[in-house]
């Protein structure tokens, strides 16, 4: 039983630190936190002239 | 980056978005909406064209008489250039046009499987349907419309006012980029190392789409002058009120800021080539 938790939990972190790394864009959500006159301005655009 | 015009519209009204590049009649109807937004730069000129399949009935403008052409919004110069195009060949396209609206990832495929006769559209999409081979370009935007606009920049009326030096800083920015696409002797060179970057980090399409689009000829998309100009959107407004999509003119003032354009006058080309760690 225990060895099935252990298992479980280190799924749970690789999969969380995975997801972290490939999916969330740390620069915009931190970029989100910072005074409004130091953030960047968020520019939207779509792939066409 | 978005797939379509009405979800940039949406980020922009939400503050997701504090500026972003829109076709410029959908920027004029926000503001005569009420919208606290204003533009201040463009995005290029020209780099829109009507495309029909390749082997279909269609060669000339008077062919397209009842046929479906895809266009990105109701509120698009894309659309404005088709009721030109009509005009000049004698016909309405009110009466001889059936639009439809499509997002602009769509038309290729639409195209394709002959889901409709044509579409106007900006670039890439044009080079794609001639690269792929299934469609044609029946005509480039500057053939009926000289000194044709699509994108411009759009920017939040509070950014505006709380936040000038970064609206600079933006439209700088793009004078440079602009300035440094155009430079003389190098423009050829700078246009494939833009469509190979741009291509990889930004839209996420193959760069040989971008190659064409941007060197096939030189000026078919061209990124100065890019100041806003009153006679330009003048056309574009008194357009918007004859076809229906915009119900009393607005004058210039209200939709444009022509400071950060006057800010960047002295700007000069990026000092920057391929393989250099940062441009100057």
């Amino acid at each position: 039983m225990r060895k099935i938790i252990l298992a479980l939990g280190a799924w749970i972190v690789a999969i969380t630190a995975a997801h972290s790394v490939l999916n969330v864009n740390w620069q915009v959500l931190m970029n989100d936190r910072l005074p409004e006159a130091t953030r960047k301005l968020n520019v939207g655009y779509i792939p066409v002239t | 980056m978005f797939q379509g015009f009405p979800e940039i519209k949406e980020a922009l009204m939400s503050n997701k978005m504090q500026a972003a590049f829109m076709v410029a009649p959908m920027a004029i109807a926000l503001r005569a909406q009420g919208v606290p937004v204003k533009i201040v730069y463009l995005g290029h000129r020209y780099g829109s064209a009507l495309v029909v399949q390749k082997d279909g009935p269609v060669h000339s403008v008077s062919d397209l008489r009842g046929r479906i052409i895809a266009i990105p919004s109701r509120f698009s110069d894309e659309r404005l250039i088709v009721y030109r195009a009509f005009a000049a060949n004698g016909m309405d396209a009110k009466k001889d046009a059936r639009m439809v609206e499509m997002s602009p990832a769509d038309v290729a495929g639409a195209l394709a499987a002959k889901a409709i006769d044509a579409f106007s559209m900006g670039e890439p999409y044009p080079s794609q349907a001639e690269i792929v081979g299934f469609g044609r370009v029946l005509f480039h935007a500057r053939q009926y419309w000289p000194d044709y606009i699509s994108c411009v920049l759009v920017v939040r009326q509070d950014v505006i006012d709380r936040r000038p030096e970064a609206v600079q800083t933006l439209v700088d920015g793009i004078a440079r980029s602009g300035l440094w696409l155009e430079e003389k002797d190098l423009a050829r060179k700078h246009r494939l190392h833009a469509a190979d970057f741009v291509g990889r980090f930004y839209y996420h399409q193959d760069p040989k789409m971008l190659r064409w689009a941007l060197t096939n000829p030189i000026d078919r998309v061209k990124y100065e002058p890019l100041s806003p100009r009153r006679a330009d959107f003048e056309t574009i407004v008194n357009l918007m009120v004859a076809t229906g999509v915009l119900d009393h003119s607005i004058p210039f003032e209200d939709f444009v800021d022509t400071r950060f354009a006057e800010g960047a006058h002295t700007m000069t080309a990026w000092k920057y080539e391929a393989g250099d760690d940062r441009a100057k």
